[in-house]
């Protein structure tokens, strides 16, 4: 037994690799399925968009396999800096969508800053968690990193997308302690935080609010916000344990699910494929968040580890809030699948971070 | 700290979204995939098309005319539900309020049209169409009509929205506004009219737009009834009634089709279809809604003194020729019992003539009330007629037996005395009284009252006759009293006489609270009667009201030449 699994063991990175192409033909496979109304298929040019930003998305991550991950190390302010410029541009000149300004025309393609800030936070977060430095200190080490993040978020609440703002405090905590900083300081300021959210409250815009009300009971509006939680669950539930079968899906097809080929992918998926098909699903993911995390405790570079740590709490928390939302246990935030929901700028930084783990992977 | 304290948060994320998945597809996935069945399976039902109901010239008195409703689809208006109704208010000048009930009302699912307007213009709906395009759809319904919608109120009964049955209908796709009859012959015969709710079975996706077939139950239509009314005569005996409170009936004297029956005052029975201003019909203190024909019963007065004769005469108690005196009152121990003039010696035929109390205190002081109460039950007026009206009520025979048993008391000469002039405990209905009469004009025969002629084109008559067990010798006697009344110059009813229609009949006026009834009920012609009718008004004084209510009914149908000769 032990010499089969040894002869078929596969290194982490080709097994991220098996796991992103699965997820590639699921996402496909699930967008055709979305996209396939009352027997027609309508839509052509969302899949083949979606087939073009896959290939792209893969040449990405063919650079950066190869672009020598140290070097974010030394340009991470450079970066972080040049992602606040691009944020700061939208505000002012970026594309209105959906009542939410968060896109810039690049080549052709509109793309979202804001998913980029997910990258350089965790890069420049893990260079200042993983400082050689012996002694430490709070306001230095802490208070900066976290200013840091919140004026990024700021930017990116003021959107508004709420879901990106809040994952950067994600990636800022689990990334705390994972750190050598004494957890003490992120507890604290966790709870400070909690505490203060009461007053966030005032800042939100009405549609967030209605949201996260919603959230608590769907039925307080059962046409409008609620509706699309409501519709979800049933599409989930009647799914049962085999699923529907592909293009059977009877909310999916009959276009009970609004948003159903981005934020909404998996109830799709889980409508049409059942129970067991969620569970393989998660079970995927869940691979992918062990290899990175496999690859964490093997790597001797305190950097390359806050890196790696960084990118499976961003994986693990869009994971968890886009599912967790689609059942209903937690509120509406807008955050996309990752590799599985359709949409260029979440599936290019999804790939690139898999390329920095690749480039990780062959330096240890 | 190491990543396999990050690893055990991230492995307790994934249990509670697997746990949270194994609950709603494998716990409950039964319960949301009916849900979900129910989201997109709609029956769309299909109103069957009412059977018409026709008069005997098939002149159409109640039939289905198809009448607009604006419906919506909750999910598709859910942002502009206010603003949209506001509009349509505005836009057909319609009461936004009666809008908003009507769409509560009816609302069951999100993706199913509600009727927010109901019955409007086909104008009208096409435009409000082409104006809010689409936000509304046009959603024609059948709905019922009276052309008669007074003259034939009783008769017909209407048709209204069973609200009260939804719940049982409610899991066989119906919606809550199946029509059923209520009273008349919407009721009797409800189960032919109604025919067959049909109702497709279709896939619809989340805007309510059909996107597959299912299928379907064929609609069936009701069967068309045809009456034995006619709307003409209908149309004049409203008109004889003037609005007062009273009844008039004309039947086939030899086959119990009922020609005509109006109860009086009447309703609008179109305001019940639509359910609109029916609360002055519902309040009125002369009770519209009564049909007095069937409905009520009354004390019948001297139009019982026929009766009294037969059972004389065939008891053996008295002949024709014997003559009673009547010096205005008959003084019973202590007791002073009234006629209403001084008529002298009468016999039989000029006690009937005029219509003289004493002659039948007399007659029925020697026949006795046990008698009397035997034929006034041979004669029918304690059992109803059978007429195919729901709620026909049936009178009331006393008898000494009956006193003694339910009040207590002995049966006195005086309640024989009032019983032999048709007061006291004794009560018909009109129709109860009129077929009595009519068996005088039958040589014995009770005839029961219908009104279906013709079912689907079918002859669905029946005539059913029983014999009262009467001889023929007696039946010429009281039918000779008959003519007397309207014959003699001074009979009670002579001034129908001028008709020259050789009517028989006999007059009533029954004493009871405030003003006394009056009643006429005769037959005609004479010789060989082919019509029996009846009229009767409540509280009018006299039978002379009773007795000009016949006449101008009678001549004017004269002169619309209505009467076959």
């Amino acid at each position: 037994m032990t010499t089969l699994q040894a002869r078929f063991r596969l290194t982490p990175s080709a097994t991220l690799i098996i796991c992103i192409i699965f997820l590639n033909a699921l996402s496909l496979i699930s967008l055709y399925s979305s996209l396939h109304q009352g027997g027609k298929f309508e839509q052509y040019s969302v899949f083949y968009r979606q087939v073009v930003w896959i290939a792209l998305a893969w040449i990405f991550l063919i650079i950066f396999s190869f672009i020598n991950y140290r070097l974010y190390y030394d340009l991470s302010f450079i970066i972080y800096g040049l992602n606040i410029i691009l944020l700061l541009w939208v505000l002012v000149f970026g594309k209105e969508a959906m009542g939410a300004q968060r896109w810039i025309r690049f080549l052709g393609f509109n793309f979202q800053p804001s998913e980029l800030s997910k990258i350089t936070t965790i890069l420049i977060l893990a260079r200042f968690f993983a400082s050689e430095r012996i002694r430490r200190s709070f306001r230095k080490d802490v208070l900066l990193p976290l200013g840091l993040v919140v004026f990024n978020a700021l930017l990116i609440f003021k959107q508004p997308d709420l879901g990106t703002a809040l994952i950067l405090f994600v990636l800022f905590f689990l990334m705390g302690i994972f750190s050598r900083l004494p957890k003490k300081y992120f507890i604290l300021l966790l709870i400070a935080g909690l505490a203060l959210a009461p007053i966030g409250w005032k800042f939100l815009k009405d549609y967030q609010k209605k949201r996260l009300i919603v959230f608590i009971d769907p039925n307080v509006d059962p046409l409008g916000a609620g509706y699309t939680i409501i519709q979800s669950k049933i599409a989930i539930g009647s799914g049962e344990i085999f699923g529907k079968g592909f293009l059977s899906g009877t909310q999916n097809q009959f276009n009970f699910l609004p948003e159903r080929h981005t934020d909404f992918i998996f109830t799709v998926i889980a409508e049409e494929w059942g129970f067991m098909g969620s569970l393989f699903l998660l079970f995927i993911y869940w691979l992918i968040l062990k290899k990175i995390l496999d690859l964490a405790k093997d790597s001797h570079d305190r950097f390359a580890r806050q890196v790696l740590i960084g990118m499976s709490a961003l994986f693990f928390a869009h994971i968890f809030i886009n599912i967790g939302m689609t059942l209903g246990i937690l509120p509406v935030v807008g955050l996309p699948l990752i590799f599985l929901s359709y949409g260029g700028s979440n599936l290019l930084i999804n790939f690139i971070l898999a390329g920095i783990i690749i480039n990780i992977a062959r330096s240890t | 700290m190491d990543q396999s304290f990050v690893r055990r948060i991230y492995l307790s994320g994934f249990l509670v979204l697997v746990i949270s998945l194994f609950y709603y597809q494998a716990l409950k996935g039964n319960y949301f995939l009916k849900r979900a069945e129910h989201n997109y399976v709609r029956a769309i039902p299909i109103r069957s098309l009412r059977g018409s109901i026709l008069d005997r010239n098939s002149v159409l008195l109640a039939y289905d005319k198809a009448s607009f409703n604006i419906a919506v689809i909750p999910h598709q208006i859910r942002k502009k539900k206010d603003i949209l109704f506001k509009q349509l208010a505005e836009f057909l000048s319609y009461d936004e309020k009666i809008i908003q009930a009507n769409y509560k009302r009816s609302f069951s699912n999100l993706f199913s049209p509600v009727d927010v307007i109901i019955d409007i213009d086909k104008a009208q709906a096409l435009e409000a169409k082409e104006y809010f395009s689409g936000d509304i759809l046009i959603n024609p319904q059948p709905q019922r009509h009276y052309n008669f919608s007074y003259e034939c109120a009783h008769i017909l009964g209407y048709v209204k929205e069973a609200a009260s049955f939804y719940e049982n209908l409610k899991k066989y796709g119906y919606a809550p506004n199946e029509r059923a009859g209520f009273s008349g012959i919407e009721q009797y015969y409800d189960a032919y009219l109604k025919g067959e709710d049909g109702g497709d079975l279709i896939e619809v996706d989340s805007s309510g737009k059909i996107v597959g077939f299912l299928g379907e139950r064929k609609a069936f239509g009701g069967e068309d009834i045809k009456l034995t009314i006619d709307s003409r005569i209908q149309e004049i005996a409203y008109k004889a009634l003037e609005g007062r409170r009273g009844t008039l009936i004309l039947m086939d004297a030899q086959s119990g089709e009922v020609l005509a029956l109006i109860s009086s005052p009447s309703f609008d029975s179109n305001a019940f279809v639509r359910g609109k201003n029916v609360a002055r019909f519902l309040m009125d203190k002369k009770r519209p809604l009564l049909n007095r024909a069937i409905q009520s019963s009354y004390p019948l007065g001297s139009t019982f003194k026929p009766i009294v004769a037969a059972a004389a005469l065939e008891e053996g108690r008295s002949a024709p020729e014997k003559k009673f005196t009547c010096r205005g009152r008959l003084t019973l121990g202590r007791a002073t019992f009234e006629c209403w003039a001084t008529h002298g010696p009468d016999d039989l035929y000029e006690a009937f003539a005029h219509s003289c109390n004493v002659y039948f205190y007399n007659l029925g002081m020697v026949t006795g009330p046990e008698f009397i109460g035997k034929w006034a039950q041979k004669f029918g007026l304690n059992v109803a007629t059978g007429i195919d009206l729901p709620y026909e009520r049936k009178g009331f025979v006393p008898t000494p037996e009956w006193k003694r048993k339910r009040l207590k008391t002995a049966w006195y000469g005086g309640d024989t005395l009032n019983l032999s002039i048709g007061q006291g405990f004794l009560e018909a209905t009109p129709l109860e009284a009129l077929v009595a009469i009519n068996a005088i004009a039958t040589d014995g025969y009770l005839v029961k009252p219908y009104l279906i002629k013709e079912m689907n084109k079918v002859e669905a008559s029946a005539i059913t006759k029983s014999f009262v067990g009467i001889s023929k010798e007696s039946i010429d006697e009281i039918k000779h009293g008959l003519r007397a009344a309207v014959e003699f110059s001074d009979g009670t009813a002579y001034e129908l006489n001028r008709l020259n229609l050789e009517i028989a009949g006999k007059t009533g006026t029954a004493q009871t609270k405030g003003l006394s009834h009056g009643w006429f009920v005769g037959f005609f012609p004479y010789a060989k009667p082919k019509y029996a009718f009846c009229v009767f008004a409540e509280n009018c004084g006299s039978s002379s009201v009773a007795v000009d209510i016949s006449y101008q009914f009678l001549r004017w149908l004269q002169n619309k030449n209505l009467i076959e000769k």
